[in-house]
């Protein structure tokens, strides 16, 4: 097995997975939290 | 070259110091929002797919996540990363199946013993959280000493009481922001702390890449053995096949049972949500363990390659190789970009230190203290007995981290102590879950097995010729095994009345 290849494979893929990751949750967790707040205003906890 | 020489200046101090008020104003500022229990425990189960990404990565990405990382890559080479493998597609199977996640968020419970009460009864609830809160104290017992070990070597502060300033003033911070806002505070933080740590990690890992060179990177240092740098389950390696076996059950119990993970996807808005934040947080875990395994290899790298630093790390009084990461960022990163890491550290190791805190806090009022008393708790009380829980746990981190040291490394410690809960509580819930006849007489059994892990940390389990059965591997992994022979064959002996009673009309 090429462990060396493997790595290099691994290394790359986390580091361009993880800064495209960043880039989605930060948008969609900014809308999320406006949400959220407003969900802890209303008088019930509802599923 | 001086070995606690760092790029740290009166800048980066300013930048530390600014940015650790700010979870401190968020504490204050969100206080009004909580208003009963589940707020404070669970958000009022309001999160929805992104901010849970986030607050997961942020819990699951600590200061001691990067340190026990760091120190793996530090110590093992780039045979460290089979550990990210292991865990990130365990976690991926959890998020693509709802493997448990998925059944106990549609229960609305908010503790793991919860469930237990629900399908065993109270007595197997009060086991499983005086257990579990036991393997959850002892499991964050070094989360202090790590992060003021971070602190000293990114700030080049070499003094002996430097340890024990550092661990009470990180202490103090967390204490007072978790005591008030509980978990809405910290889901905002931890939004927060992602967006900076994230983009910090992806800086900083060029930077360490940049100075080494990415050849280097993949041509074991001459002082190591080539084969043990690449291969985790070659001789030398310090992992094998019995640790590789280890990690895979651990980090699957823990991706769907550990409880300050777990607590996010109960938090989550919808029980389809608690299952996609697994499988996209996969990545998010995936980074946080390669990210500073990578770190840690080039702090390898690095001091192999500068006599004096390679001399500091060697023979009998040699510094901790938890040193190694944070010494090397303190020299390659530029002053202002390090105050940033070192800030984004610093909440790091507050986010997680806060949802544990919180997680093991709860599960005392909720799972020991309330059952055990006749009359039902208010909500006003559980709150109060919650946050005094959070402050003795916080003194008993800052005596345990200042007298213990991990007797292998720091993540084997974690490891280890982790299995003092899991092997139960997975065994248990998984059974409970999906097989009718588990009973609970198998449910004890299964819990007080995962007490074996215990042995795991004892002295006994380092220094050279360790027969394998004292190791903490095969302690950990026997551990599981018990526990989960103990399930089946207790509740095939000793079946719940009530369904035997059943069986018989």
């Amino acid at each position: 097995m090429n462990w060396e290849l493997l790595w290099k494979v691994v290394l790359i893929f986390t580091l361009c997975g993880y800064a495209l990751l960043v880039i989605i949750v930060i948008f969609g967790g900014a809308r999320n939290i406006v949400d959220m707040l407003r969900d802890l205003t209303k008088p019930t906890d509802q599923d | 070259m001086d070995v606690f020489a760092t790029n740290f200046r009166t800048v980066d101090w300013i930048i530390v110091c600014v940015y650790i008020c700010i979870p401190v104003v968020i504490g204050i500022i969100v206080k009004k929002y909580i208003r009963q229990l589940s707020d404070f425990i669970v958000a009022g189960r309001s999160l929805k797919l992104f901010i849970a990404i986030a607050t997961l990565t942020g819990t699951e990405l600590g200061l001691v996540t990067v340190m026990y990382n760091a120190e793996l890559g530090f110590k093992h080479g780039l045979s460290a990363f089979h550990v990210g493998i292991i865990e990130t597609l365990c976690i991926l199977a959890i998020g693509l199946t709802g493997f448990i996640v998925y059944k106990l968020r549609q229960l609305r419970i908010m503790t793991i013993p919860e469930f237990y009460e629900m399908r065993f009864g109270r007595n197997v609830r009060i086991v499983g959280g005086i257990i579990l809160a036991l393997g959850g104290i002892l499991n964050m017992g070094l989360f202090l000493q790590a992060g003021a070990r971070f602190m000293m070597g990114v700030t080049g502060y070499s003094n002996p009481a430097g340890l024990k300033l550092f661990m009470s003033v990180m202490l103090i911070m967390v204490l007072i922001y978790t005591v008030m806002g509980g978990m809405v505070s910290v889901v905002l933080n931890d939004f927060m702390q992602f967006i900076v740590l994230s983009i910090g990690m992806l800086i900083g890992s060029a930077f360490a890449i940049s100075k080494i060179g990415w050849g280097n990177l993949f041509a074991a240092p001459s002082i190591v053995d080539s084969a043990s740098w690449f291969n985790p389950v070659s001789e030398g390696s310090g992992f094998g096949t019995l640790y590789v076996i280890f990690m895979v059950v651990l980090t699957f119990s823990a991706g769907a049972l550990w409880q300050s993970g777990t607590l996010r996807a109960l938090s989550a808005k919808t029980p389809k949500i608690a299952k996609q934040l697994y499988a996209w947080s996969s990545v998010s875990y995936l980074a946080r363990r390669v990210i500073p395994m990578l770190w840690g290899i080039c702090a390898f790298v690095f001091v192999s390659q500068t006599p004096k630093l390679l001399s500091a790390f060697q023979g009998p009084d040699s510094l901790n190789s938890q040193f190694g990461m944070p010494i090397f960022m303190a020299k390659i990163l530029p002053s202002g970009f390090l105050g940033l890491i070192a800030a984004g550290m610093f909440a790091a190791f507050m986010s997680t230190h806060d949802s544990y805190l919180l997680s093991w806090s709860s599960v005392i009022t909720q799972d020991i203290v309330a059952p055990l008393k006749k009359e039902r708790l208010s909500d006003k009380g559980r709150l109060l007995i919650t946050r005094i829980c959070i402050v003795c746990i916080g003194l008993f981190l800052l005596i345990w981290g200042l007298w213990f040291e991990a007797p292998v490394s720091l993540w084997n410690y974690m490891a280890v102590t982790g299995t003092i809960y899991l092997a139960g509580a997975f065994t248990v819930v998984t059974a409970g879950l999906y097989w009718k006849k588990a009973s609970k007489t198998g449910a004890k059994i299964a819990l007080y097995a995962g007490l074996l892990a215990i042995l795991g940390i004892g002295p006994w389990t380092t220094g050279e010729n360790v027969p394998f059965y004292l190791t903490d591997k095969f302690i950990g992994v026997m551990t599981f095994l018990i526990a989960f022979l103990g399930m089946i064959i207790g509740s095939l002996l000793f079946p719940d009345k009530s369904k035997t009673e059943e069986g018989k009309k």
